[in-house]
């Protein structure tokens, strides 16, 4: 008797269990189909926003979700953000799990011929039909026809530039600069003395956050900047470096990591493990004079700063002709895109004209610290100070720039700085001698 | 009665056993076999993007001149931190599971302190031992400051594999301290007391008694933190970064071929690549696996 209750308790138990495994699969299948958009053209339904993150472009974009849910309440932006570190490995895998309708794109350029087949995974998409082609739409007319030109993929566009950013330049503290009697370096002998002059008076120069190992670039492509100072300098560098004309090993390519290698040396102790993200505190408390950064960080610099004392930011003076250290070099910021998968392309489209809209893009742009990529747009008055370095728009050298996939480490920017002391253990001519030796092993 | 012992039917074992096997079939071996195939294509991180099988080249690649330097560095450093980090887990373990074997005031609540960071899990780990060693007033930095020396730690290209290491071995020492105690737990009294009457010092009854009848949980300690410490990239990402040259071992470039791409440059995604790395993986995983167990079972049969 007891054993026939126990029985029946048993199946009664595994009926509920399978009742219960079968709600739990209909519940995740519901979860999963979620979404969707609407069949009458008006937006409504889940849109699901990815970007790489960073403070400033965040507050950016949710105060642009913010409006757009107050003209658009039919529509739930579903708005992540993602590291740039881990940003590729989340794209890739929500793009082919299909919850995606709009996304950041990287790398959106024509490859040059010498690099066929280094062509960027977001360009091959494009040109595989991954991507929405953007070329009618009206908001693209907003933007500067330079800057689209750029990013066109077969001669069509595929993205909607957020911004540009500078990232060539030396953000200072305009007191420290005051206090010993400094002024604003233009060639590379007034910089190395104003950083002997700080030296002497015990203020460590540079501020680096070396261990996100990408910061550590941005002095190596200040010195790019003023060591190959026009587009075609930089084209030409780096089609002969493709061809094998030029070398690394070559003196001005020597330079460029010596100079590298000088902020590396100069920056404050430590600086090799420590964190980008806490530069702009160190800045603030005065811990260093200078810091090598982009124009992306400035809101946060400048909330660091919280008026205590004034900055400001110049050209990395490379050159010893000041004419070639006149212009910050950048890049297009944060390139949006549809993917042809997106389930819920009118809202992407609908959140895309209402971000290019002027009023919206004027608050993005107050946010995230971008230059403009509209023209006839008030910007802040940061870059206002800057705009005598910005002038002529010229690209930074890892825009122009394609990485072999074939060549090792050593050789993929292929300026070797990470092999530079402190971050690793080469002077700069060993570690120029090795990128020359992975690149000219790829063949 | 014996033939069926200790399960009275076979259907049900038949059926646990076939779902269990299925299980592992599904999402074990065809992975496995998917990533096989994957390391002989040119399989790229995003949808839609044509495929095309290239053969070997992924592998010739791989130790091709111009990427071995980066395949060397990643396999000496897997190498270094497997050894180091096991053989260090080990003496401290046994060391630590001996003390806590003894007649100890409070011994539970030191076994739970000594268990406590495996249950952490790798990213608290990271990040409390990413704020012990901040440059820029973190604990270690402040002690060192008081003798006068300063540290990148995890930046400093000649330390860091030495502090992962020490992490590792600090995150995974609970669960060694636990299987040596139980094979402690196991060793009878009375052995130590007829060694004791024997006139057998401390240490020798400890490499006479208690090593050898330790033998098993000394194998499967040396196969578990061997295997662990091979296939692990998840505590060195946090810690050091991605692209720390330092610290990268075979399955952190997996990873980074595989899905990371190069923050700053041109790089694409190239899973077909991190593929072969990974089958490279398995196959030295696999070689110092049978070796370490042949080895030890060996001993093990001599004890």
């Amino acid at each position: 008797m007891a054993t026939t209750r126990l029985r029946n308790r048993a199946t009664i138990r595994r009926v509920v269990a399978g009742i219960a495994a079968v709600a739990a699969i209909g519940a995740l299948a519901a979860c999963s189909s979620a979404g969707g958009g609407s069949s009458d053209g008006k937006p409504s339904g889940k849109l699901q926003l990815l970007v790489s993150s960073s403070d400033a472009t965040d507050a950016g974009f949710r105060a642009v979700n913010d409006e757009f849910a107050k003209k658009y309440p039919d529509v739930d932006v579903v708005f992540s953000t993602v590291s740039n570190d881990n940003y590729p490995a989340t794209k890739s895998s929500r793009l082919t799990a299909g919850n995606l309708d709009l996304f950041v794109v990287k790398g959106m350029t024509e490859t040059p011929s010498y690099a066929k087949d280094s062509a960027t995974d977001d360009a091959r998409l494009a040109s595989a039909g991954g991507l929405v082609d953007l070329t009618d739409e009206g908001f693209l007319k907003k933007y500067t026809s330079t800057l689209l030109k750029s990013q066109a993929i077969d001669g069509k566009q595929y993205s909607v530039p957020t911004g540009v950013s500078y990232y060539t330049g030396v953000f200072y503290n305009k007191k420290i600069f005051a206090d010993n009697g400094l002024e604003v370096p233009t060639t590379w002998s007034q910089f190395t003395a104003t950083v002997d002059a700080l030296k002497a008076k015990g203020i460590t120069p540079f501020g680096l956050g070396g261990k996100d190992s990408w910061p550590a670039g941005l002095p190596m492509l200040a010195s790019v900047a003023a060591n190959y100072p026009t587009v075609a300098d930089k084209q030409k560098l780096a089609e002969e470096l493709w061809t094998n004309k030029a070398k690394l090993t070559d003196p001005t390519e020597v330079k460029v990591l010596q100079q590298t290698e000088y902020v590396l040396q100069n920056a404050q102790p430590g600086a090799a493990g420590a964190d980008y993200t806490s530069i702009p505190a160190g800045f603030a408390a005065g811990d260093f004079a200078m810091t090598v950064d982009g124009t992306w960080d400035q809101p946060t610099i400048d909330a660091a700063v919280a008026k205590k004392f004034d900055y400001g930011y110049f050209p990395f003076p490379g050159s010893e002709t000041a004419a070639d250290n006149a212009f910050l070099n950048g890049k297009t910021e944060l390139q949006l895109a549809v993917p042809t998968s997106a389930k819920n392309k009118t809202a992407a489209l609908a959140w895309l004209d209402f971000f290019s809209q002027k009023d919206t893009y004027q608050l993005f742009l107050e946010k995230s610290g971008f230059s403009s990529a509209q023209p006839d747009i008030e910007t802040s008055p940061f870059l206002q100070s800057i705009s005598s370095y910005t002038s002529t728009y010229q690209p930074a050298w890892d825009q122009i720039w394609f990485a072999n996939n074939k060549a090792g480490q050593d050789a993929v920017f292929p300026f070797n700085y990470p092999a530079l002391a402190p971050l690793g253990s080469d002077t700069p001519e060993q570690a120029a001698a090795a990128a020359q030796k992975a690149w000219t092993a790829a063949g | 009665m014996a033939e069926t012992f200790p399960f009275p039917r076979r259907t049900p074992v038949r059926v646990t056993f076939g779902l269990g096997m299925l299980l592992l079939g599904i999402f074990g071996f065809v992975p496995a076999i998917g990533v096989l195939v994957a390391s002989f294509t040119d399989l790229r991180g995003l949808p839609g993007l044509p495929i095309a099988f290239v053969g070997i080249q992924n592998y010739i690649d791989f130790f091709s001149p111009a990427k071995w330097a980066d395949s060397a560095n990643a396999l000496t450093n897997t190498v270094i931190f497997a050894f180091a980090s096991t053989i260090i887990q080990i003496v401290v373990a046994l060391a630590i599971a001996v003390l806590l074997n003894r007649k100890l005031k409070g011994r539970n609540f030191y076994r739970a302190v000594v268990f406590m960071p495996t249950i952490l899990g790798v990213t608290v780990t990271g990040l409390v031992w990413s704020l012990i060693f901040n440059v820029s007033g973190g604990p270690a930095a402040s002690v060192l400051q008081l003798f006068g020396g300063r540290s990148a730690f995890f930046g400093d290209p000649h330390l860091a594999l030495a502090l992962v290491i020490l992490v590792q071995v600090w995150m995974v020492l609970g669960v060694s301290v636990i299987i040596f105690l139980s094979g402690l737990q196991a060793v009878p009294e009375e052995l130590h007391e007829a060694a004791e009457i024997d006139g057998a010092s401390a240490w020798q009854r400890f490499r006479s008694v208690t090593v050898p009848l330790l033998a098993p949980a000394i194998t499967a300690n040396v196969l578990l933190g061997i295997v662990n410490a091979l296939q692990s990239y998840q505590l060195i990402y946090v810690l050091s970064g991605p692209n720390n040259r330092s610290t990268q071992v075979l399955s952190l470039l997996v990873y980074v071929q595989g899905f990371g791409g190069a923050s700053g440059t041109t790089l694409s995604q190239s899973q077909g690549y991190a593929a072969a790395v990974s089958m490279v993986q398995f196959v030295l995983v696999a070689i110092v696996s049978i070796v370490a167990l042949m080895i030890l079972r060996r001993r093990e049969a001599k004890l």
